[in-house]
């Protein structure tokens, strides 16, 4: 493919340094009359079929010119010597668009490449004055001469001349990958070759580790993994691909016995891999799958391993394959090829981790306010087991004067996309005391189909209070939500069937599970979001036990609302706080990540169809990669 | 009649000394032979960039008989990307993955050839800063997903130029500082496809289909002896109950890679165990249609999933720790 110039097009490939390429639209062409019409103009400019050589893609407002293609079939034939290519010859077939207008364009691109080169070049720096164009290319010249006269590595006698040597090439791939390269002989792991990049990752020498067994630096729970990995005795039943087309499993016909390895055969794990210890402070708090519990004294990093097996004859190993041969046959050596990269630092988790202090803990609520998740730290904070909270209500360990705010909240977070703090508010432990929390609050939605999923709340800890707030008559009551005054008992419902004893406890389950009932009606209502005031529980500040009697009267038969109902909620119409950002933390500024907030996808402002087919278009188009085999002609690498 | 004299000796001139110029860049005579202009300025910015950035570099020089290999084993190609996108570099093995050649693509804008809905996630992981302090954000490894244009057709041809599919590709990499100048600092990155199939599977690893709202429609046995669940426990329930609350975010991102772009690796996340404590897991993923649809006329209604390769990548820890509402149902039958 010969790199065409991009003039008759206009400033289409050139270097857009600094431009909004957000603008840019790509070329429609025919093909793109075959989507359907309900894809909205937003969508089809993300995600049109096809597009014209990347090179010729016009700028927006040359968007309506269908002639364009016309212009590049033309330059695409027009193969021709272009060294002259100042010389109008090819834009014949231009109509609409005024000569002058193509011209421009190429000049200003030679001109933007031109100065991008006088940037680059020493001499053509200090000047002053901008140089001409003729004068800058000289200049090039003559630095690309001393360049070249300098560079050591560039080797003018290689027979394929390549713009970056392989062994820089290799040197930028492993920097860029984090990687190290390794060799291990299938039968007993000895390390054969790892590349000098291993220091930087794992802190051991080259020296160290050549010739060493690769088990010696495993995680002794992953030895196992590694070891199936490096054999290939159908005694281990892994031969585990996975068809492309129905993306399940199926046995590999792996040819019985064979004595070699399947060359070529790709493998791909993560293990955990010692790394040499350096004094750097550890963090407490560290959770992550690459340190390992305080306790044991050995680091280990987890190490996501890629490559091939390979097998070649003996004889051509020389000192490397010495003692190395296979059991079954001795000509042949069969190791594995691959590389080793570290990438838990990647893990979004890590940038995104919420900072819990020690007197933080988070918990995970059903829409209806029961306890679905509880971290571990709530315990000593609390008094309770995790397994002691999960399934009950909040709502019962809430003390009675912050019920009112605290549902108030609940119900704003079940509406909100955002982060709803909550005031301080006293928290039942298990001895009767209360602590004072304060909670931050939100909604995680699932980004495909809208629903809440559960909210998620981080509790922090205001104060160990353990006085008694003075309302009597709660001390022996096992349930939080106690009434102390006797005419608030009296005003709780009868429920049928359920004995008063345990209707304390009832009934502060119900209030999480009206709220809930509330969102699912509402929106299966459809009603605007802003009504909140047509529900029995109204924002009034009165904490009268009336209006707590209110809300019993429609509780249903304490049943928990069903999380499962496949809502079709419309839109929640809260302004999403959310830009796409890298540092996305879970209590982070802005609200969740969501659909919305990604720049160019509406995906929300369709119907569920819509979506779909948007998703199913956008799928269409791409090369998901599933389908490809593997190149086996490609593993023939001579030595 | 002396004016055009003129103008055509000088364009013969600029002519020679861009001949001058593309006879000075490693290139194979039968490419050399078809640039143009523009091209070869692109490419000679492209070397000089190059030199400025491997200058001063201590690098060992080890012939060694797996060089060629680096590539070939990442099964991707490597890109070098300027702090205003132009992909100063491209390893020779890109056309293979976007079917065009590399001093064809060399010097050009990375935006001009990826998803517009990607750009904002690019320019975000090309925000290097000025000077050649290092800072936090420099130090940290950049790790996204993007879409990028491919002249392949499925079968790995070089297609009509004229339809391009989009191509998913898994970008790793670190900022490489210059020195010397702050303006040749760029972004070294390793694209690669992501693979799912032809993918040797260990005995730490299980596969699941879900629907697009990640809800279990599927899971191998293997989630068993791993996790303690069985398959149909599973099936109908959300992903997101079943990992720890801190993962959230990092789960929502993956799923949000897989609305958009089809394809996506989650970094590391933590999946609760049944029995109590949890382990530590990565997941790759892509959406597929449920059936092989007809290609020529897409339908609303065909189930796409989401099938998902979960790497366990720990042991349990925690194990007597009980997190969530699932762990707390009964071990022993009553």
């Amino acid at each position: 493919m010969s790199a065409q110039s991009a003039a008759a097009g206009g400033g289409g490939g050139g270097d857009w340094t600094g431009s909004e390429p957000a603008d840019d639209v790509l070329v429609e062409e025919e093909q793109s009359n075959s989507l359907p019409s309900l894809v909205t103009p937003s969508l089809t400019s993300g995600m049109s079929f096809s597009m014209d050589m990347p090179r010729k893609r016009k700028g927006s407002t040359d968007n309506q010119d269908s002639k364009l293609a016309l212009i590049n079939d033309a330059d695409m034939e027009d193969d021709q010597n272009r060294s002259d290519g100042e010389d109008q010859h090819v834009k014949i077939k231009c109509f609409r668009e005024p000569h002058s207008q193509i011209e421009k364009r190429r000049r200003d691109k030679m001109n933007n490449l031109i100065d991008k080169l006088s940037a680059m070049i020493p001499t053509c720096n200090p000047m002053s004055r901008k140089l001409d164009k003729l004068t800058v290319l000289r200049m090039a010249v003559q630095h690309l001469k001393s360049l070249k006269g300098s560079a050591s590595s560039f080797s003018e006698a290689s027979y394929k001349p390549s713009f970056l040597p392989d062994e820089e090439l290799k040197h930028l791939v492993l920097k860029a990958a984090d990687g190290f390269l390794f060799v291990v002989g299938c039968d007993r792991g000895k390390i054969v070759f790892v590349s000098e990049s291993v220091t930087k990752i794992l802190n051991y020498s080259r020296t160290e580790l050549i010739g060493q067994s690769l088990f010696d630096y495993i995680h002794p729970k992953d030895m196992g993994k590694v070891k199936e990995q490096l054999s290939a005795s159908e005694l281990h039943p892994r031969e585990r691909l996975i068809d492309a087309k129905t993306g399940l499993q199926v046995q590999a016909d792996l040819p019985i016995g064979a004595s070699r390895l399947c060359s070529g055969a790709r493998r791909s794990f993560f293990c955990r891999m010692k790394y040499n210890k350096i004094p750097v402070k550890v963090e407490e708090k560290e959770t992550q799958a690459n340190t390992s519990k305080k306790k044991e004294s050995q680091k280990y990093c987890t190490v996501h391993c890629t490559g091939y097996m390979r097998s070649w004859p003996t004889s051509q190993m020389g000192a490397e394959g010495e003692g190395e041969a296979d059991k079954q046959d001795s000509s042949y050596f069969s190791c594995l090829v691959a590389v080793g990269r570290i990438h838990s630092h990647s893990a979004p988790q890590v940038n995104g981790e919420v900072r819990v202090r020690p007197t933080e803990f988070v918990t995970r609520y059903a829409m209806d306010g029961k306890f679905t998740f509880v971290d571990q730290r709530a315990t000593t904070i609390l008094g309770y087991l995790p397994q002691e909270l999960l399934g009950t209500s909040c709502y019962e360990y809430f003390h009675q004067d912050d019920l009112l705010h605290l549902a108030d909240r609940h119900r704003k977070v079940l509406r909100s996309r955002e982060k709803i703090e909550t005031n301080c508010y006293k928290f039942k432990t298990k001895y009767g005391s209360f602590v004072t929390l304060q909670s931050q609050w939100f909604s995680f939605v699932n980004p495909w189909n809208k629903e809440v999923e559960y909210i998620v709340s981080t509790n922090t800890v205001i104060s160990y209070d353990n006085s008694r707030t003075g309302r009597s008559g709660h001390k022996s009551e096992q349930s939080g939500n106690s009434k102390a005054s006797e005419d608030c008992k009296k005003s709780l419902p009868v429920i049928p069937g359920i004995s008063s004893a345990s209707g304390t406890m009832i009934y502060a389950g119900s209030i999480g599970t009206q709220i809930a009932n509330e969102l699912l009606d509402f929106n299966k209502l459809n009603s605007s979001p802003s009504s909140g005031n047509v529900s029995p529980f109204s924002l009034a500040q009165d904490k009268s036990p009336q209006t707590l009697h209110q809300i019993t009267n429609s509780v249903p038969n304490g049943e928990t609302s069903d999380m499962e109902i496949p809502g079709k909620s419309s839109s929640e119409g809260e302004p999403q706080g959310a830009s796409f950002s890298g540092g996305d933390s879970l209590m982070g500024e802005n609200s969740q990540l969501d659909l919305d907030s990604v720049v160019g996808a509406s995906l929300n402002s369709l119907s569920n169809d819509e979506a779909a087919m948007a998703v199913i278009m956008s799928l269409l188009e791409t090369d998901t990669n599933l389908g490809e085999a593997v190149d086996f002609e490609e593993m023939h690498w001579s030595l | 009649a002396i004016s055009r004299e003129a103008a055509r000796r000088r364009r013969r001139v600029e002519s020679d000394v861009f001949g001058d110029l593309s006879r000075l860049l490693p290139l194979q005579a039968s490419v050399r032979a078809h640039l143009d202009k523009p091209s070869i300025i692109r490419l000679t910015l492209s070397f000089i960039r190059m030199q400025a950035l491997l200058r001063g570099e201590n690098r060992q020089t080890e012939i060694n008989w797996l060089e060629e290999m680096y590539l070939k084993i990442l099964e991707g190609f490597l890109m070098v990307l300027s702090t205003t996108g132009d992909m100063i570099f491209l390893s020779d093995n890109v056309s293979k993955y976007m079917g065009l050649s590399q001093t064809e693509l060399m010097g050009h804008n990375i935006f001009e050839y990826t998803h517009p809905c990607d750009h904002e996630e690019i320019r975000h992981n090309l925000r290097l800063t000025a000077g050649w302090k290092k800072c936090r954000e420099n130090n940290k490894h950049k790790d996204f997903v993007m879409r990028i244009k491919s002249a392949l057709t499925h079968r790995g041809r070089v297609g009509n130029l004229k339809s391009t599919t989009w191509k998913v590709l898994h970008c790793q990499g670190r900022v490489k500082l210059c020195v010397a100048s702050s303006s040749v600092s760029c972004l070294l990155l390793t694209c690669r496809p992501l693979p799912l199939s032809h993918t040797l599977l260990s005995t730490h690893t299980f596969t699941s289909q879900h629907g697009m709202d990640m809800r279990f429609t599927y899971c191998d046995q293997r989630v068993t002896s791993l996790l303690g669940y069985r398959p149909e426990e599973l099936l109908g329930r959300s992903i997101y109950d079943l990992c720890h609350t801190l993962d959230t975010s990092c789960l929502n991102k993956n799923h949000l890679n897989l609305c958009l772009k089809s394809q996506s690796v989650s970094g590391q996340y933590r999946m609760l165990v049944r029995s109590g404590g949890y382990v530590w897991v990565e997941s790759h993923s892509a959406v597929i249609p449920g059936v092989q649809p007809s290609r020529s006329r897409p339908n609303p209604s065909q189930p796409l999933c989401i099938l998902s390769v979960t790497y366990v990548l720990s042991g349990v820890e925690e194990p007597s720790l009980q997190l969530s509402l699932d762990q707390t149902f009964p071990r022993y039958p009553r």
